[in-house]
């Protein structure tokens, strides 16, 4: 079906071999190789629905890239199936890459040296958009993306921002039901992300679009997409909503104490808090930090306000990046998520 | 078919306009390149001036191979241009992701992304001194003869780029970056003389394994109705489609490595 996508069992090994050397480890190479076998991913398994906005992230090296490159084609899993937009895509790869669309942040699909039209009109007769089409989507993106005013400008001349819309237009030109987004705002300023960002969630409002994006930057993820998958060392750790990530993962829990008065500090130090940490910021400033699993907010503020006169309180939950960073460094996290 | 026909002609004036965004440089490098072709003659013209014969092949017959032997070659230098930085800008810097991505056969797009017009300026040479060759030998060089050389220098850039297109697969599975492509290139000029100067392993080289001799040699041969290499004109267009069966079968053996390896 189209704008679907299915993984089972998605595995992917690369084989590198030891260089040696010196003069005598390079002669040693030509004749004597070892090598070393690396699974870049390891049995991964999702499905995503049509119109689906997904985010996939992981750290340097997780295996994002090579799971993206299997799912577009570029490279044949070592076991496992795809099947997207009811395709095989390495198989089918020329007439499966019609049905998709897939931008790169780090390196634009535009001719560098030509006015960004002649792009599009070339992408245009690749794959063979109609010229009604080809003027009603370019007046669609304009709506967004305001890309007519650099269509006369060769790439080389637009900043990275203005690129990246033209490249981002130039992946939907033929109305792919299916469009990979590997780190899109990758060195935009806040501006150019938010134009990005408001861009995708259109498209996909009006023509059903499904996304699955990379991306170090988790505001993407928050912004667009109501499901997140995780993945670290080839294997996937997380797949479900945002809210589910915070609700499994969310373990932290600061309270931030204002006291009215320095003579107050005293009070709130003698308070006898089972397990939770008491940070002195400043004289009048404290922070407690617990966990959600043995104390609620609740509770915790009722005990301090009754013995010590606070002026303000402030509760902050474990931010999404916080989560994240926590999931990424510690193993241990993948059992406590289970 | 008939829409690669017709992608070619959009590859080409793609780069057209980036070649014209930038006359001066085009020109010169058109100019540049009629020099040292016109020098690489007056060198065969100084050269067998002084030895009027080359075992029974007279001066102006040499002339003759040579001339035509600039023809596909200049057709091949026009498109070869992406083959030569192929292993580095596709494979190692990793653009060959990008040729996957496009509905279009991935040979298709390397050889066309890249063109380098000015070469054809060759092809003009070649005629001028095939023409003039022709007017010496008393040749009677009529329009079908000119058909048939045509079609001879269209097979012979068949050949040369198929070879060549066999010997860029090798960057699928080495990333070594020692080219095995200059030599070979240079020992594309030895099918421009007559194959029996040289001894008879290296006729029988030039003629079945790297078939040089086929994209100049043979074909001229026959121009000049050189009778003793009749047998070889007929099988022209036979080696030519095989040379190009093997490079596309070999180039998609090699981009089913890449996607096993993505090396």
């Amino acid at each position: 079906m189209p704008g679907e996508v299915q993984a089972e069992g998605l595995t992917k090994d690369f084989r590198t071999f030891q260089r040696k050397e010196g003069i005598r480890g390079a002669i040693e190479n030509l004749f004597v190789r070892q090598y070393q076998t690396v699974r870049a991913v390891d049995k991964v398994s999702f499905r995503i629905q049509p119109g689906e906005m997904v985010g996939y992230i992981g750290p340097n090296g997780a295996g994002k890239s090579t799971t993206v490159k299997m799912l577009t084609g570029i490279l044949a899993p070592t076991e496992g199936t795809a099947l997207v937009n009811g395709f095989v895509p390495y198989r089918d790869r020329t007439r499966y890459t019609r049905t998709i669309g897939v931008v790169f942040g780090q390196r634009t699909q535009l001719w560098w040296d030509i006015a960004v039209v002649e792009s599009f009109r070339l992408l245009q007769r690749i794959y063979e958009v109609s010229d009604s089409d080809y003027k009603t989507q370019l007046d669609t993106f304009d709506q967004v993306l305001e890309i007519k005013r650099y269509l006369n400008t060769p790439v080389r001349k637009l900043s990275l921002g203005e690129r990246m819309r033209c490249d981002l237009a130039a992946s939907l030109l033929h109305n792919p039901p299916l469009l990979f987004l590997d780190e899109p705002t990758i060195g935009l300023d806040v501006v150019a992300k938010t134009n990005v960002r408001q861009f995708l969630k259109e498209v996909n409002r009006r023509f059903g679009t499904t996304m699955l994006l990379t991306t170090h930057d988790l505001s993407d993820i928050e912004e667009l997409c109501k499901r997140l998958m995780i993945i670290d060392h080839g294997r996937v750790l997380f797949d479900g909503a945002l809210a589910e990530l915070k609700r499994q993962l969310w373990q932290q829990m600061w309270v931030r104490i204002e006291l009215r008065e320095p003579a107050q500090a005293q009070a709130l130090e003698s308070l006898s808090l089972n397990n939770i940490h008491r940070e002195r910021l400043d004289e009048l400033t404290y922070r407690l930090v617990f966990d959600r699993e043995e104390h609620t907010a609740g509770e915790v503020i009722r005990q301090v306000v009754s013995e010590v006169d606070v002026r303000d309180v402030f509760i902050q939950e474990e931010s999404i990046e916080e989560i994240v960073r926590r999931i990424y460094t510690g193993p241990s996290v993948l059992e406590f998520g289970r | 078919m008939r829409r690669y026909l017709s992608l070619l002609v959009e590859y080409f004036l793609q780069y057209a306009k980036v070649r014209l965004a930038y006359k001066g440089d085009f020109l010169i490098s058109v100019f540049t390149t009629l020099v040292a072709t016109g020098l690489g003659v007056v060198v065969v013209l100084l050269l067998f001036g002084r030895v009027p014969r080359l075992m029974d092949w007279g001066f102006y017959e040499i002339l003759f191979l040579y001339g035509f032997g600039l023809i596909p070659m200049a057709l091949f230098n026009v498109v070869s241009i992406n083959l030569y930085y192929f292993g580095d800008r596709y494979i190692v810097q990793g653009n060959f992701d990008r040729i996957l991505l496009r509905p279009i056969h991935s040979m298709f797009q390397i050889l066309f992304e890249q063109f380098r017009l000015e070469s054809a300026a060759d092809a003009a040479v070649g005629v001028f001194v095939v023409a003039y060759a022709a007017r010496h030998l008393g040749l009677d060089f009529g329009p079908l003869d000119w058909l048939v050389l045509a079609f001879a220098a269209l097979c012979g850039f068949v050949i040369y780029v198929s070879i060549f297109l066999m010997l860029t697969t090798v960057s699928f599975w080495m990333e070594d970056r020692v080219g095995v492509m200059p030599p070979v290139y240079n020992m594309m000029a030895f099918g421009r003389y007559p194959l029996k100067i040289y001894n008879v392993f290296l006729q029988f080289f030039l003629s079945w394994i790297i078939p040089f001799g086929f994209a100049t040699f043979y074909p001229a041969a026959h121009l000049l109705r050189r009778a003793e290499y009749r047998l070889y004109f007929p099988l022209l267009p036979v080696v030519a489609l095989a040379c190009a069966g093997l490079a596309v079968a070999l180039w998609n053996r090699g981009v089913r490595n890449y996607s096993s390896t993505g090396s």
